[in-house]
This record gives structure tokens, sequence and C-alpha cells, in this order.
């Protein structure tokens, strides 16, 4: 099936509403505005809308759990004073060299293709600076990414596009994907005004033509075959590297322990909520399990085949702040990685951009791409008015690296402070001591899925066990 | 939210009056945890094996003591906890000293922060608990070190990297006494040490009726230090 972008048909010239009789105040439910647009859509296209970024619905998500901190019954620790350990190390199961981060937090796989050159170099070097790791994406490894990057995880995904030997190598870790958040048992797509002269030569594949990469992995299907491939990429790199799986949250249970029966070193499960560069709307907004279940579940698995202290969980899609890590890491999880939140701090939806020291105002090239700095989720146009996600040399110049390396760096900082501020509070003097029964939920959708109870009551829903 | 004290007694001469010393050194920690309280005595049997007898219930320590003859027994070390009950509830089972192995008894002043986390690890590695006691969690590791050939000293060094939040420990073993505190050691301990014996407790005024206590070197256990004494 060929597909074409969506084209703007002119619109008539409008004439100014009368003002509304009662009946037009009946919202219908089921064929609410938004509804009535997007099928008027599909009617005007004859395809499925593509767009970048996350989840937009509303989904339970870590905001709806609190901390019982430290009072009379526990005591806290100082925050100022008392020192709470962030280090984390993953790929302690085979690997030789395990990866040591300062904090626990990474920068999850993100393409060269869907991000410029120096975006990823900005993620690079903020990770670098604040001791954490950064990861590649489809497409394969730049090397502005690999010397930005003191530790730079290599994703070996379905494509093959870019991978090869010579970068398995020159990786600190290897990251097999099997699914994202965004779209799990979907492949990628770049569409062809992403795909430049040197993103094309990467991929070896011709320029400016619409990249849909598989939603298999080509060599292997299933935890039987996989091992073989987790076998072949340590044999590759001398069992000196850890191998990490990733997972779109959907079967969770199963899934992850498959992913350790096939070897892995470290889990990584992408729950709904996770960003994405482009894929379809439809996918993003109903597939997979939201980030909050996932965690619990993936949890959960490694406990229940005794390899929780073994192999490392890192848990993505929607962290944004101290808080959802906390919680994370308190449900069970190694480390955290975030996507979006980084972009944002790299300027993703803000209204003006730094070029040559000088502040411009970008929000006319977001009402040009048909939306407002703040609700911008257009990577898939490869238009980013921020020159982010773009390969556009014009548009990349609105990137200014220092000023973005900045920004990241000191996000990745507060997002720390506020964890260790969190986990303090609840007395712990590491991080990784967070525990879910630090924790209590606000709704019971929350609590019946994090698997904690609900605030003021002992009920854990759908667990025979009260707290 | 609690009271310890232990004895371990160099002497011999002074065995004969274990139960009495150590039943007034409890009596005085009785503000400190009025719910309940015990005591684990350490003796010699007719064939001059050491034996470990635990007395614990609910109610005042002094009523305790009373209840089961503690003055009038001897030996040759014990330990003590009067308790403020913080997250389980008051019951004989709760109350300290906790017994996870033979001979080894535990008291424990403080919180655990991350007890719930080591808990489940111990049982996947299928140790069985009694109570939902934090304290009883850090008695199980230690034996379960132990068991798995760890002295004491070490068993108790692993609690500093395992076990997170606010305790001082005094642990006990047919041969050996053992006291250490946490790295921000805020929980009070203070140890008197004479030739004839060591004591500690929680609070200074459990140890100044005993005798010789003038002459007693006596000071305040630093933070992550295992101080260990064998008979
Ligand atoms: S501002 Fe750029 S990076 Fe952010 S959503 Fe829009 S296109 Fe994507």
């Amino acid at each position: 099936m060929t597909e074409t972008l969506p084209s703007s048909l002119p619109l008539a010239e409008s004439t100014p509403a009368p003002a509304l009789p009662a009946d037009a105040r009946r919202r219908s439910h089921t064929f609410p505005p938004e509804v009535v647009a997007q099928i008027q859509r599909m009617a005007d296209e004859g395809h499925y809308e593509i767009r970048g970024w996350g989840a937009k619905r509303h989904l339970p998500t870590f905001d709806d759990l609190v901390f019982l901190t430290a009072s009379v019954s526990r005591y806290p620790l100082e925050g100022y004073r008392e020192k709470c350990e962030t280090k984390t190390v993953l790929g302690t199961r085979y690997a030789s060299k395990p990866i040591e981060l300062d904090i626990p937090i990474t920068i999850a796989g993100m393409s060269f293709g869907a991000l410029s050159a120096s975006a990823k170099a900005a993620l690079g070097r903020a990770a670098s600076a604040v001791g954490t790791s950064t990861t590649t994406g489809d497409g394969g490894m730049t090397e502005e990414e690999r010397a930005a990057s003191k530790l730079l995880v290599y994703q070996c995904l379905p494509s093959r596009y870019g991978f090869n030997p010579k970068h398995l190598r020159m990786a600190d870790a290897i990251e097999v994907v099997i699914g994202q958040g965004a779209k799990p048992g979907g492949g990628g797509m770049l569409l062809g005004q992403k795909v430049s002269q040197r993103v094309a030569d990467m991929r070896t594949l011709p320029p400016g033509i619409d990249q849909r990469s598989a939603s298999r992995h080509p060599d292997w299907v299933g935890p039987d075959d996989l091992r073989i491939k987790i076998e072949e990429l340590r044999e590759a790199t001398g069992w000196e590297k850890p191998v990490y799986v990733k997972l779109g949250a959907t079967r969770v249970a199963n899934d992850v322990k498959l992913a350790v029966a096939a070897g892995a070193d470290v889990v990584v499960v992408d729950g709904m909520q996770g960003g994405t560069g482009a894929t379809q709307d439809v996918f993003i907004e109903h597939a997979g399990i939201p980030t909050l279940a996932a965690v619990r579940l993936a949890a959960e698995a490694l406990r229940e085949i005794d390899m929780a202290d073994q192999v490392q969980l890192i848990v993505s899609g929607g962290i944004r702040n101290g808080a959802d890590a906390a919680k994370a890491l308190a449900l069970g999880a190694t480390a955290v990685s975030m996507g979006v939140g980084p972009l944002i701090a790299l300027g993703c939806n803000s209204r003006t951009y730094l070029q040559d020291g000088v502040e411009h105002d970008a929000t006319a090239d977001y009402r040009a791409l048909g939306t407002e700095p703040g609700y911008c989720h257009h990577m898939h146009t490869g238009m980013c008015p921020v020159g982010i996600s773009t390969q556009d040399p014009r548009l990349e110049a609105r990137l200014d690296p220092e000023w973005g390396t900045r920004r990241v760096i000191n996000y990745l900082k507060s997002v720390t402070m506020e964890l260790t501020t969190l986990a303090r509070a609840c007395g712990k003097s590491n991080v990784h001591n967070l525990e879910p029964e630090d924790l209590v939920a606000l709704t019971i959708e929350a609590a019946a899925m994090a698997g904690v109870p609900l605030a003021g009551t002992n009920w854990v829903p759908g667990s025979s066990d009260c707290r | 939210m609690c009271g310890i004290v232990g004895l371990h007694l160099k002497n011999p001469e002074l065995y004969p009056r274990l139960g009495e010393l150590l039943a007034s050194m409890l009596d005085c920690m009785t503000s400190r945890g009025p719910d309940s309280a015990g005591l684990a005595l350490y003796g010699d049997d007719a064939d001059h094996q050491p034996r470990m007898e635990i007395f614990k219930d609910v109610g005042l320590p002094r009523e305790i003591c009373e209840r089961y003859g503690v003055a009038k027994r001897s030996g040759y070390q014990g330990i003590g906890h009067t308790r403020m009950a913080t997250e389980s509830a008051v019951t004989t089972e709760h109350s300290h000293p906790f017994a996870p192995a033979e001979n080894m008894a535990l008291v424990h002043n403080g919180s655990f922060s991350n007890h719930a986390s080591v808990r489940r690890r111990l049982e996947s590695d299928g140790i069985r608990f009694v109570t939902d006691n934090d304290s009883e969690v850090a008695a199980r590791y230690i034996a379960h070190q132990v068991g798995h050939g760890a002295d004491l000293g070490d068993a108790l060094r692993m609690v500093l990297k395992e076990m997170d939040g606010f305790f001082t420990l005094l642990v006990t073993t047919a041969t050996q006494f053992a006291v250490m505190r946490d790295s921000f050691a805020c929980k009070p301990a203070v140890i008197a040490e004479t030739t004839d014996y060591v004591a500690m407790a929680s609070e200074y005024h459990a140890l100044a009726s005993l005798p010789g206590i003038g002459s007693a070197t006596v000071f305040e256990p630093a933070p992550e230090e295992v101080y260990t004494w064998t008979r």
C-alpha cells in the first residue's frame, strides 16, 4: 500500500457562524467533535494518522500513587547532610563489564534520523556529564554521539539499519529491541522528509523515500531463537557487554520471563506512554498497557523466577520527574529511562529557540504544522520548529547544542534531586531501597495495577492479602 | 522506641547474679518500652553445655521479670528488651529477643526502612517468619549469613550493607556478645567494660547501679563499628 502524507486542501472562505441553537450543545459521547474531525480526516485522506510523541489520552499513572514518608515509626534522612546513594549497576548477570551509572536515570533510544545529529550529541554530552548512559536508535550509531557519550547503548533492531560489528564493539552495552511502548508489535517509521542523504547512507536505502522498519527480527522469532541471537552478540563482543532486551509492555509477565530465559542481563519494559518519532496514532493510543501496571508485572515476574537479584529492570514510558522515578524504583525497577522528557529539556515544544545567541519566536512554525507550542507531536514531519527532530539544516541550526546540553544536564540533575528527596523522606540512604510498601494509591485502578493498598485502607484490589 | 540492655560476665563469681543484675537494668528501661519485654539468658547446663532460655511477654518489665523469676536465675550472659511497638502488633511473638537460630538472640532499637524487601529475598531463599516485625528480619538475615558460614561480626557488617534505616543491635550467640549501630548512630547506646563484665544499655542509668561501675571504661559505640566480646 502506498501512502501519502496529509495534504492540506485550501479551505473555502468561511462565513461567520450564527449563534448556536440549543441542540448544538448536546455533545455526543460516542461521536464528539474530535471524533467527527477524525472521521472527516480519514474520509479526506484515505489512511490512518501518523504522528510522533506518546499516548495523549488519560491513563492511570504514577501520579495516582503517593509515598508514605517517615514520621514517628520511621525516621527520615537529612537532605543536605546525609547521603542518599544513587549509584546503579546494570548487567551483572553475565557481562564481564557491567554498566556503572551515577544515577538510575538513563536516556532512552532515539534514532539519528528521528533526531538531528546535534540533538543526539547534546543528549550524549548531557548524559555523560551526569554519569549516565544514552542509547542509539534505528539507523545506527553516529560518530558524534559515540564521541559525546561516555556510556552508549547500541540498539539491535528488526530493521538492521546501520547495524554492524564495528559499532557493536564500540558500544558499552547492547539492547535487543523487540518492541516499544508506543507501538508494541509494530516496526519503526521514518517518513521521506527526514531521510536525508546521510540518514539514507547509514541505512543503505534511497534518500527521500518513506522507510518502514520490520516489526519482527528477520533472523529470529520467539525466545528459543532469541537465545541464539544473544549468544551471537555476546560472542561478537567477548562476553564483555551487558545485553538488554527491550519490550513494549503487553504480556509483560510472560515476556520478561522469556527474555530472561533467552539470556538477557537487563530487561527494559516500555509502557504505553512511551514516545516515538512516528507511528500510527491508533497504535500509540490503543496498544500496550500503562507503565504503572507494567513495572509491577515485570518486577513480580523477576521475583517469581528468582532472578530479581541477577537481572536488572529498566522501566520507561512517560517518566517525567523524580516522583515518577522514585515510584518506578519502589515498585521494583533498577533504573528508569526517559526520552520525551530530555527532548522537552532540549527545547521541544518550547515557544522560542536560541540561535546565534538571540531568542526567536517559533509560534508561527508550530502553527504552520497545525499546532501550538506545548501541544506539538509533529516529529514525523521533520519540520521541528526548534530543530530537534529534523534533518533540515536550516531548522537544525535552531538547536544550540551547548545551550541544549546545559538544559538537559539541569533537567537530569533536578530529577535526581527530586528522587533523593523522596527517598530520604522515606528513610532510605540508597534510592534502591525504596519498596512497594512505601506507596499507597489514590485510585482503585492504580491500587490494582501497582499492587499497593488504596490510601487509608489495607485493601489491595485483586489480591488476597491486605497490608 | 525501645530499650535494650545486655550483660556479658567475664568473672564467674558474678554468674549467680546475672538475672538480678539484668532485671534491674531492664526495669530502668521501662519508659522506653512499656508494651512488652523479654530476656535471653545464657548459662551452662548440667553437662557444661551452653544453654539459652528466652522469657518474653506482654506487660511491664518488672511484672515479666517477677512472673518468670528472672532475678533468681544465674548464667554467663544475657540480653533484654523493652518494647514500644511501632508498626507491628503488641504480642508475645512480636516481642524481643528474637531467636532465629539455636543459641542466637537479637534485640534491636530503631526502625529498618527496607525490611519488606529483605524479607521477600529471605523468603525466596526458603526462610520462614513468625511475625511481621522488622527486627525479626534482621535476626533471620544474620542467622542466615551465619548459617552460611559467616562469623557474627561479618554477618553484622553485611547488615550495614543490606539493611537501611536506624538501628542499634545487640546480638548474642553461645560464645559471643556483639553490638553494632548504623551509620547515623541516632539510636542511643552506651557500653561499660570492667575486668568483670561488659554491659550495654540504651541509656546510662541502666548501668549506674552495676558493681564497680565507677571504675568502668564507659563509651558510646561508634557508628558502623562492630564490637564483639567472646567467652
Ligand atoms: S517541537 Fe519538535 S521535537 Fe517537539 S514534538 Fe514538535 S516536532 Fe517533535
